[in-house]
């Protein structure tokens, strides 16, 4: 169970962006995304989500695990949602469906319709995760709070997260710990059986002593905190981050594909595209 | 025999404690997200224990407390994952409120909660209405269009969320709860 934050990314290109600038563009990026459901425009920024992600150079094998986690997770979203709607889509009704035949026990038709709305749906949810992976993967875990800090959200919150991002190695490791320490006195975590009560039950032994370890340390951090005046005087932060021109321009990018595809949305890339080779 | 020493003139102090442990709530709830597991004969039904910590953060320690948890320790989860910071940035929202929710009830009900057999049910039926609640703003995936319809949000979203998180909830958060009161005691807190 790796669920520390690696910087796998170090050295590429995007790495090298100022961290507010990865940040800005996941923004921009997935509202830009959640407007759209012609196909046509889901490809041009699937193209451009993978351009991105491949600017962050983060090693395949490294991630994979990770990919077949949000794929397997897109896959049942898109196959849900298609089968659930029952060919009630956006912009369409039930007469306009070019329908190939009904799923079994379901009954749902699956048109031409469904299967162009589950291509888009597919293209958007992997486009956003293809942005999102850079910021988990091409920021020096360091550079968060910082960064969430220079973006002028409350220093008190960009503190805290910051301080999460430092909470979650040691507290990762303490979690591997206790589970080792449970299993020398014979408990099984994933022993099957007993139902899911009985499961939630059996996450006991990991989560309460993990908990109340993990909130009695915190009183040395709070004592630290407390003892260099935290909170009387407004917070600076050693590390200085500036946008170069790069940054700019990529910023400059977002923006611009942000406002465009808006305007797109509002004359029509908001209404499902039905791909013309899909029509029988 | 209150939970906490808030009243609510201080509820919505963000102190030095109050950040550390939205910090550790956060962090826990990422880092045993991993500890999720499927309700067998389900394909959609996951049990998240991790979810307890937003409940009991808030309950615990104050409704910011329980925002933060939330939403920043799903949000992280999600980034953990490769999912994304903010593909499903509703959904982190609804589990924010989850845990502002849960920070509420003692205050509300402190008067009530005079012994140990109290505190532990306020604990499970607040953490239970709080994520009935909270979790409604999951149906916002029918305006981002995420889901098409309120039919599919309730079936697919909102009711198989609600179910696997209300087990998990009433039956760890007052078994966190029970187990951090001596702490606290002896801590001085």
């Amino acid at each position: 169970m790796n669920v520390t934050p690696r910087y796998l990314g170090r050295g590429s290109w995007l790495s090298r962006r100022d961290p507010r600038v990865l940040i800005l563009a996941i923004v921009l990026f997935v509202f830009a995304t959640v407007q759209v459901w012609d196909a046509r425009l889901a490809v041009v920024l699937f193209a451009i989500a993978l351009l991105y992600y491949r600017s962050a150079r983060i090693p395949w094998r490294a991630v994979r695990f990770n990919w077949l986690y949000v794929l397997i997770f897109i896959g049942f979203i898109v196959t849900t949602n298609t089968i659930i709607t029952g060919g009630q889509l956006r912009g369409t009704t039930g007469d306009t469906l070019h329908v190939y035949f009904n799923l079994p026990l379901f009954g749902t038709p699956v048109s031409a319709e469904s299967v162009s709305y589950a291509v888009t749906q597919l293209l958007r949810f992997l486009s956003m995760a293809a942005i999102g992976f850079p910021v988990a993967f091409a920021v020096a875990p360091g550079d968060i709070g910082v960064a969430f800090a220079r973006l002028r959200i409350p220093e008190r919150f960009a503190y805290a997260v910051d301080l999460t991002f430092r909470f979650i190695p040691s507290l990762a490791a303490d979690v591997r710990t206790t589970i080792d320490a449970q299993r020398i006195r014979g408990y099984d975590y994933e022993k099957a059986g007993r139902g899911p009560i009985g499961r939630v039950r059996r996450t006991v032994p990991i989560l309460v002593p993990v908990a109340i370890n993990a909130i009695v340390g915190a009183e040395d951090t709070i004592d630290a905190m407390d003892l260099r005046a935290f909170g009387t005087h407004r917070r600076t932060w050693l590390r200085a981050l500036v946008f170069d021109r790069t940054d700019r321009l990529v910023l400059v990018g977002f923006i611009t594909l942000f406002v465009v595809v808006t305007v797109l949305a509002f004359n029509g890339a908001s209404r499902l595209y039905v791909l013309p080779f899909l029509i029988p | 025999m209150a939970t906490m020493q808030m009243d609510r003139s201080n509820l919505w102090d963000v102190s030095s404690r109050v950040i550390v442990y939205a910090a550790i709530g956060a962090a826990l709830y990422a880092v045993t997200a991993p500890l999720s597991f499927l309700i067998p004969g389900t394909e959609s039904v996951s049990i998240r224990p991790s979810f307890a910590f937003v409940t009991f953060f808030g309950f615990a320690f104050g409704p910011i407390v329980g925002l933060f948890t939330g939403l920043v320790g799903n949000m992280i989860g999600d980034q953990l994952s490769g999912w994304g910071l903010l593909t499903s940035w509703n959904w982190s929202v609804a589990i924010g409120l989850v845990g502002l929710l849960a920070g509420l009830t003692p205050t509300y009900l402190r008067s009530w909660m005079n012994d140990r057999g109290r505190m532990l049910a306020a604990a499970a039926i607040g953490s239970a209405v709080a994520t009935i609640v909270g979790l409604l703003f999951v149906f916002t995936d029918i305006i981002l269009g995420t889901t098409e319809d309120f039919n599919s949000a309730l079936t697919v979203n909102y009711v198989p969320a609600v179910i696997s998180d209300l087990v998990t909830v009433v039956i760890l958060t007052p078994i966190l709860v029970a187990a951090w009161q001596p702490v606290k005691e002896q801590l001085g807190r």
